[in-house]
């Protein structure tokens, strides 16, 4: 606050700052009924409750696309790109049918691998040992 | 969540009124109609009931201009006692034309008998603050009350009252000395006298 002007009595300037001092401390109080006319007012001119932004709207209404639950359910992105690695090789080595797995088969088939045995009448395992 | 809206400002008040949150019509009612209803009153000699009428037209003001609010524009209490000064200036012009009071035809505050004097209480006081108050030419008591009673700045007052920087210092320095020489007089009615 800045310094009082000075007055012609500086006693009465100061017992004036002390009026002050004391009016400002001692505020009107509003009656309830002038606070219940104006709380009437802003009710009665108050917007209505905004609606959601539209992009916020918009984000809030968007489904997780078929990709994102799929990676949830099993794991992550991550797993899900490896899943699909394997998957890829898989089919790659079925038709390529390297020599190298024809190596592993013959082995045990003694022969190339044609046609796979999904119900096998012996199982070459338990003859050893 | 709840939001604790007595550390939110006034400006913040307006936008979350302007979207529909009931709670800040209520928070800035309870904080700006006591203000601008004591402010009122005291340019409005004192009168309540006129004080009452122009606080609920300043705030139904506000509560129409809230939507197209913008924060960085003003503060919402600058912009209320701006509203209210207009309203009250108003209201004074309306008034039957008093004849200029000169400082010799200041009212008395109170008797002065001795036993009367020393009984005075607070409320006398302040009647006796009003009845200056009323002595003075509107725009200084505009600039006196709103310096040394609302406690607002000078740059905040120019901008309430429409004018420069140094017209309100000249205002409430006038004011002021003009007070204290209608209120000399009276130190002893006042109870002062005895306080030295």
């Amino acid at each position: 606050m800045t310094v009082p002007p000075k007055t012609t009595d500086p006693a009465a300037g100061d017992d004036l700052d002390l009026l002050f001092a004391a009016a400002a401390q001692a505020p009107l109080l509003p009656s309830d009924a002038l606070l219940a006319r104006v709380l009437a007012d802003a009710v009665t001119h108050q917007p209505p409750a905004a609606a959601p932004r539209p992009a916020l709207r918009a984000a809030a209404a968007r489904r997780p696309g078929f990709w994102t639950r799929l990676a949830a359910a099993v794991g992550g992105a991550g797993v899900l790109a490896g899943l699909g690695s394997a998957a890829m090789a898989g089919v790659m080595i079925g038709f390529a049918e390297p020599a190298a797995l024809s190596m592993v088969t013959g082995g045990i088939y003694e022969t190339t691998l044609d046609a796979v045995d999904l119900v096998p009448s012996f199982d070459p395992f338990l003859t050893e040992g | 969540m709840a939001l604790d809206l007595a550390a939110v400002s006034d400006e913040a008040l307006m936008v979350l009124y302007a979207n529909g949150d009931p709670a800040a019509a209520r928070t800035l009612t309870l904080r700006l109609t006591p203000r601008i209803l004591g402010y009122a009153a005291r340019i409005l000699g004192g009168d309540r009931a006129e004080a009452e009428d122009v606080a609920q037209e300043a705030m139904l003001r506000l509560w129409r201009v809230a939507p197209d609010w913008r924060q960085d524009e003003a503060r919402v209490s600058t912009w209320a006692y701006r509203v209210v000064t207009n309203l009250c200036t108003d209201r004074l012009r309306r008034r039957v034309r008093r004849p200029a009071t000169a400082l010799d035809d200041a009212p008395e505050v109170a008797s002065g008998a001795a036993g009367a004097v020393a009984g005075l209480i607070e409320a006398d006081r302040m009647a006796a603050l009003q009845t200056a108050l009323s002595a003075l030419p509107d725009r200084q008591r505009q600039a006196v009350v709103l310096r040394h009673i609302e406690g607002m700045s000078n740059p905040e007052i120019a901008a309430i009252m429409d004018l420069g920087v140094e017209a309100v210092e000249s205002l409430t320095a006038r004011g002021k000395r003009s007070l204290a020489a209608l209120l000399s007089g009276q130190r002893e009615a006042l109870g002062y006298e005895d306080s030295e």
